[in-house]
């Protein structure tokens, strides 16, 4: 599977060219243009990922209950994808291990990847604005993840502050915990910061420039009541 | 004589720069002027007379057609779109294109544009797949939501129809859903596919599809509304 990456940064979409019997796992209404000889396939499974509470489990991690399959029938059949929201798109390519993503950035992934939501504490999820499940890819090949305006990556040796809203997916040689910046309590809901999340670990981390929440409560106001 | 223009600050904020020489004219849909030279004389009017007027209005587009014209001398102004995004240029000779509702924008004269159903299955799709036709010989502007990508059709293409921009008529298409989720066969994948109808090109031609739609973000801003105080 070749991948690009067009309309960079603000509308960006995938390219994908499949070859002969290539497959490639979607996100539920990603599909923006594709070749007739691909055929589409509704699944609530993925490799590796238990059927109907693999699907229900994804519902709180965010993301669909179903997932779509792409399978070319023929050779160098296109498919182009995207996010629903303005954003980048960034290409992950996963050897070992594993890549934990925050439900609405999972995009796509390859055959060889498994998809399946990963508790990440109650706690964690009542303070930090996250889900409560996160969607964790396992495997070998790509992983294609979705960003709220731009996307940046940080390689973690130590440790790591990001603010909560802000995190698009980590490698699982990570670990996070919720708490407050700095010395003081009132020092950190003074800055406006309140809660973040610190990382610590080594691994690679992806961030995102805008957080979605801040830019929907800084319009909602002024909306029609609904 | 070809109009003189640029399609400035793309791919994001792209915006028309038009500079009318003495005696041109442009035609626009209303709002879009961003700014322009006092020596151009705006004119707001029925274009095509009552029936061309409400065709276009069936198809999402403003009853009103704006003239800008350099009939006191030449002139430069700017038109911008309603919503960020791609803007881009057809020259016309000829033959025509389709538009999807709410993507045009400006066109010379020379060119016609009025409505064209989608057909019964394009209408009901809920997609809005009503278009307008754009024929004649000249210039027509167009906009799209997020940025745009030319594909030429030469094998078929199937596109979600909330993305397509514009089309050539020299395409053929059918509103349908996915291959492998026909409703027959498997029920489940057509009520769940999520994808929505798609629209099957066929033949020789160029579509123009846009990388987003406004109806995601509109659902995802919902949540986000005050709620009405009930008493």
């Amino acid at each position: 599977m070749q991948i690009e990456i067009l309309a960079r940064p603000a509308a960006s979409v995938a390219k994908l060219t499949l070859g002969a019997g290539e497959r490639v796992t979607c996100e539920v209404g990603a599909m923006v243009a594709m070749s007739t000889g691909i055929q589409v396939q509704t699944s609530t499974r993925s490799k590796g990922a238990g059927g109907i509470w693999a699907g229900v489990k994804r519902v709180f991690a965010g993301e669909n209950f179903f997932l779509n399959e792409f399978t070319a029938q023929h050779g160098s059949q296109t498919l182009i994808i995207g996010p629903s929201l303005s954003g980048d798109i960034v290409h992950h390519v996963l050897r070992a291990g594993s890549l934990i993503v925050q439900g609405s950035s999972w995009l796509a992934s390859g055959p060889e990847i498994g998809i399946d939501a990963t508790f990440q504490g109650l706690g964690k999820a009542l303070f930090s604005g996250e889900s409560v499940f996160w969607v964790k890819c396992s495997g070998h090949g790509d992983v294609l993840l979705s960003s709220f305006g731009a996307i940046y990556e940080i390689e973690v040796d130590g440790t790591h502050v990001v603010d909560t809203g802000h995190i698009v997916a980590f490698e699982d040689t990570l670990q996070f915990k919720v708490s407050k910046l700095g010395d003081s309590w009132i020092q950190s809901f003074l800055s406006g910061e309140g809660l973040v999340c610190h990382f610590s670990g080594r691994g690679r981390l992806y961030c995102q420039s805008h957080n979605p929440p801040s830019f929907g409560r800084a319009l909602g106001p002024d909306l029609y009541p609904r | 004589m070809s109009l003189d223009f640029e399609i400035l600050q793309r791919p994001d904020f792209a915006i028309v720069r038009v500079r009318l020489a003495q005696g041109e004219k442009i035609f626009a849909e209303p709002s879009v002027m961003a700014s322009m030279d006092p020596a151009l004389t705006l004119r707001a009017g029925l274009k095509g007379g009552l029936i061309g007027s409400m065709s276009r209005a069936i198809a999402g587009e403003s009853l009103i057609l704006n003239t800008f014209s350099a009939d006191r001398g030449p002139g430069e102004l700017m038109l911008a779109p309603g919503a960020a995004g791609e803007v881009i240029h057809h020259r016309l000779r000829g033959g025509h294109i389709y538009l999807q509702r709410g993507a045009y924008l400006a066109h010379t004269e020379g060119v016609d544009v009025s409505a064209k159903w989608g057909g019964a299955r394009g209408f009901f799709s809920g997609q809005g797949l009503i278009l307008l036709r754009a024929s004649g010989t000249g210039d027509v502007f167009f906009s799209t939501y997020g940025a745009v990508l030319e594909l030429n059709v030469s094998d078929g293409l199937i596109v979600d129809t909330g993305y397509i921009a514009a089309f050539e008529e020299t395409l053929q298409y059918e509103v349908t859903v996915l291959p492998g989720l026909s409703l027959g066969s498997k029920a489940k994948s057509f009520f769940f596919g999520g994808e929505g109808l798609v629209a099957r090109f066929s033949g020789q031609g160029k579509v123009w599809v846009q990388t987003r739609t406004v109806n995601p973000f509109l659902s995802w801003i919902y949540p986000y509304r005050p709620v009405k105080q009930r008493d």
